[in-house]
């Protein structure tokens, strides 16, 4: 949403339409949440979403353009979320979960570095035509939702919000080779379970 | 020359374009030469876009919830 088009967005916005409200809950409440969740957990991301809409809604007269409505809708989010969290996170952050059907370990390679055991070809090759499988789907939800807190966060903020690398270390307050890091560990888990479902044709 | 493990240690990097420029010409020559790197990379961009084509889930009690913020940001320019 940019120009024009945001403009008027902003003056229903503050005219207090009802519409144009639902509009941004459905945009932006999915990234909203994954910023919170990153920063307090599942059992605070909520309560950390709807101290960020209030504030929102407080300080939506004073929003300056200076930064996309996006970007300051997920700085409000950061700041809610880090007024609520007690927990010492930076020891949870590089802590990981074993991932339903793994990941691409040392075990795949040979001694050499070479594959010992290669990717093969897959049945399909669009992401429309995998998804059209209803249980791959949920499969992947399923892994997904395995992810440990920031990994999971870091992934859709990245591939579904499309946000910058830059942008996630500024919201979560984590270094560059720390995303990095979580992220490349996300994206393996989601090839593995994309591999397996290929090969086995289950979940 | 790079080793596959060390390609695939890397494939995220890549992907996001943070190697610097030497470890960019490592990738791409690993990648000339290797099929089944030239596989995962491939196979690795389709599981990308299976992660962004998910359907989103509908947020729960949107309707109220966009009812409650009109409401209040009225409410705010009476005070
Ligand atoms: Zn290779």
């Amino acid at each position: 949403m940019t120009g024009t088009h945001e403009t008027e967005f902003l003056e229903r916005l503050l005219a207090g339409e009802q519409q144009a409200f639902k509009e941004l809950v459905d945009t932006y409440q999915s990234a909203m949440r994954a910023v919170a969740y990153a920063i307090v957990g599942s059992r605070q991301a909520d309560e950390a979403v709807q101290d960020a809409w209030l504030a929102v809604v407080r300080s939506l007269p004073g929003f300056q353009r200076r930064s996309s409505l996006k970007t300051w809708l997920l700085t409000i989010t950061a700041n809610a979320a880090k007024n609520r969290y007690k927990q010492n996170r930076r020891e949870v952050l590089l802590d990981d979960l074993p991932s339903p059907h793994g990941s691409i370990g040392d075990d795949r390679f040979a001694a050499d570095g070479h594959w010992r055991v290669a990717p093969f070809a897959w049945h399909e090759d669009t992401p429309e035509a995998l998804l059209s499988e209803d249980e791959l789907r949920q499969c992947l939800e399923h892994t997904l939702l395995s992810l440990p807190q920031f990994q999971s966060s870091v992934l859709i903020l990245r591939e579904r919000q499309g946000l910058e690398l830059e942008e996630i270390c500024n919201l979560l307050e984590i270094s560059l080779s720390n995303v990095r890091v979580l992220l490349h560990r996300a994206r393996l888990k989601v090839f593995a379970t994309l591999e397996h479902f290929e090969e086995t044709g289950q979940c | 020359m790079l080793t596959c493990k060390e390609m695939v240690a890397r494939s995220s990097d890549y992907l996001d374009g943070e190697l610097t420029l030497g470890g960019r010409l490592l990738a791409r020559q690993h990648l000339l030469f290797c099929r089944n790197c030239r596989r995962f990379i491939k196979q690795m961009r389709l599981a990308q876009a299976a992660v962004r084509a998910l359907p989103e889930a509908p947020v729960p009690d949107a309707d109220a919830l966009a009812k409650d913020l009109a409401a209040q940001r009225r409410a705010q320019d009476k005070r």
